[in-house]
């Protein structure tokens, strides 16, 4: 009796103990997938959540998944294309190939690291966009790409005012400054009697403080003409080395009476002929060699060379003056910019200069740059290609 | 100094402080001047009167001094009348539209220099 009791109770226990373990397999079963279900639900709401952001976005929005199909666009980019969803959704973007700039996109497309920032797009007369790309990956694979576009229409027509605003000013500055400088330099001739040392020299100083203004008033309406596009005039060949001799010989006197070591170096083959605007040229060939002559102390050196090969030709001016302090180099091309050392040196200086030399090289489709050690000098040189596309 | 025989210069300006200014310096110099504050004043004065030399500002209201010479181009007897422009901005474009309208000659509103304008002057009328 006693074993069958010990049977019937090793059989309970086993029973028990498979009951215990059903339960808590089936609850764990439960756990699961209720927790799966959580994970689920949760999910589809970050899902909703994003759409939900995506579509209510004030810039417009392209989402194209790793084949490069258009998976979603939002309301925004819709009105800016003047297309709808259904039209290019889920096929190939044929649609979006009529727009010129949709070529670098679809290069980025390809090739992710050929994204694009930030640049201006003219959709139509009364909307001007921004284009950026980003790339969706996950551990560096590409889950897809998105293009944002942001509406810059406003942010243009105020530069245009900005500009026009300046333009205008300086115009109207104009006559007053004119009149300014012909009546002192009437007195100053003597046309209106003699005057004492005394008179004169004081009359000297508002002379050239009125030149410094008209100078100022010029250099803004060129960088307004720049601004407007309105800058270069046809352009005509013309040589090089011509251009240099006459800007050379503006500031002899004053590299005389600072006794500047001053020597160009002529070029060893013959530039060939380039299709300019030489008075542009002759300026920024003046912007350059003005500020090496202000900038170099007396008993200091400048050197200007000219060379060419086949494809371009280069202008350099070398001096020994006070040179670029290293961390306000990146800043020197902007407009109004001034150096701390040059600004010790000579309070004067509109800091349009260089930015209005930039302007002018760039529309030649060249390249200007600059090297410089403070108080070692700095070295500035052009490139002017000889084949360029129009302007 | 000798007095530049009475020449006649017919001065056309609308900027009254500009106009001034020429105005005085030329008749100190002994010149003869008439002026005309727009490009259809000066047509008319020119016809009734013709100047040895005109100065001719550019940008004037009612006629502005390309559509001056213009006119000027189409009559045998204004067109001999030499004409030295008054621009405003000294651009290319502007000197280069005046040339080929037949303007012998161009002064800058902001550099010009009354020395300068009495060289030009007498370069061309003596």
């Amino acid at each position: 009796m006693k074993q069958e009791t010990k049977k019937k109770n090793i059989t309970q226990e086993l029973k028990e103990m498979t009951e215990i373990q059903e339960k808590d397999t089936y609850f764990a079963l439960l756990n699961i997938l209720e927790d799966i279900e959580e994970a689920r639900i949760r999910a589809v709401e970050e899902k909703n959540k994003t759409l939900a952001v995506i579509t209510n976005f004030t810039d417009g929005l392209l989402v194209f998944n790793k084949e490069n199909k258009l998976y979603l666009i939002n309301p925004v980019a819709e009105r800016f294309l003047s297309v709808n969803a259904e039209e290019i959704v889920n096929k190939r973007p044929y649609y979006l190939e009529k727009f010129p700039w949709f070529e670098p996109v679809k290069v980025f497309l390809k090739d992710p690291a050929k994204k694009i920032f930030r640049k201006e797009i003219q959709i139509n007369k009364e909307l001007t966009l921004e284009l950026s790309t980003v790339s969706i990956t996950r551990e560096q694979e590409s889950l897809g790409s998105l293009i944002i576009l942001h509406d810059i229409t406003r942010e243009k027509l105020i530069e245009q005012m900005k500009t026009e605003f300046v333009s205008l000013a300086a115009h109207q500055l104009r006559t007053p400054l004119s009149a300014i400088k012909w009546t002192l330099k009437m007195i100053l001739d003597g046309d209106l009697g003699e005057m004492t040392k005394e008179q004169k020299d004081f009359l000297e100083k508002s002379y050239v403080s009125n030149e410094r203004m008209i100078n100022l008033i010029n250099d803004l309406l060129n960088v307004t003409r720049i601004e407007e596009g309105r800058y270069l005039y046809s352009p005509e060949p013309v040589q090089l080395e011509d251009l240099t001799e006459e800007t050379i010989k503006n500031y002899k006197e004053e590299i005389e009476r600072k006794n500047i070591k001053f020597h160009f170096e002529k070029p060893k083959n013959k530039i060939p002929a380039l299709k300019l605007d030489a008075e542009k040229i002759k300026l920024t060939i003046s912007n350059l060699l003005d500020n090496a002559v202000k900038y170099t102390l007396p008993g200091g050196k400048i050197d200007v060379s000219l060379k060419s090969d086949k494809e371009k030709a280069t202008f350099l001016i070398k001096d020994s003056g006070i040179g670029i302090p290293e961390d306000q180099q990146k800043r020197l091309f902007n407009k109004f910019f001034r150096g701390a050392n040059a600004l010790r040196i000579e309070t004067d200086g509109s800091g349009l200069g260089l930015f209005i030399a930039k302007n002018i090289i760039e529309a030649h489709k060249g390249k200007i740059g600059f090297e410089s050690e403070e108080d070692k000098g700095s070295t500035f040189y052009f490139d002017l290609p000889f084949k360029a596309e129009k302007y | 100094m000798l007095k530049a025989r009475s020449k006649k210069i017919l001065l056309i300006e609308d900027e009254e402080l500009i106009l001034n200014l020429l105005q005085r310096k030329l008749e100190k110099e002994g010149y003869k001047v008439s002026i005309a504050r727009d490009g259809k004043e000066g047509l008319e004065k020119m016809i009734k009167n013709p100047p040895d030399i005109i100065l001719l500002d550019i940008v004037m209201p009612r006629m502005d001094g390309f559509e001056v010479m213009e006119e000027v181009r189409k009559d045998k007897n204004l067109k001999m009348i030499p004409i030295i422009i008054i621009s405003n901005s000294g651009q290319p474009v502007e000197l280069d539209r005046a040339k080929k309208l037949g303007a012998r000659d161009w002064l800058i509103k902001t550099e010009f220099d009354p020395k300068e304008v009495i060289t030009k002057i007498k370069q061309q009328i003596g």
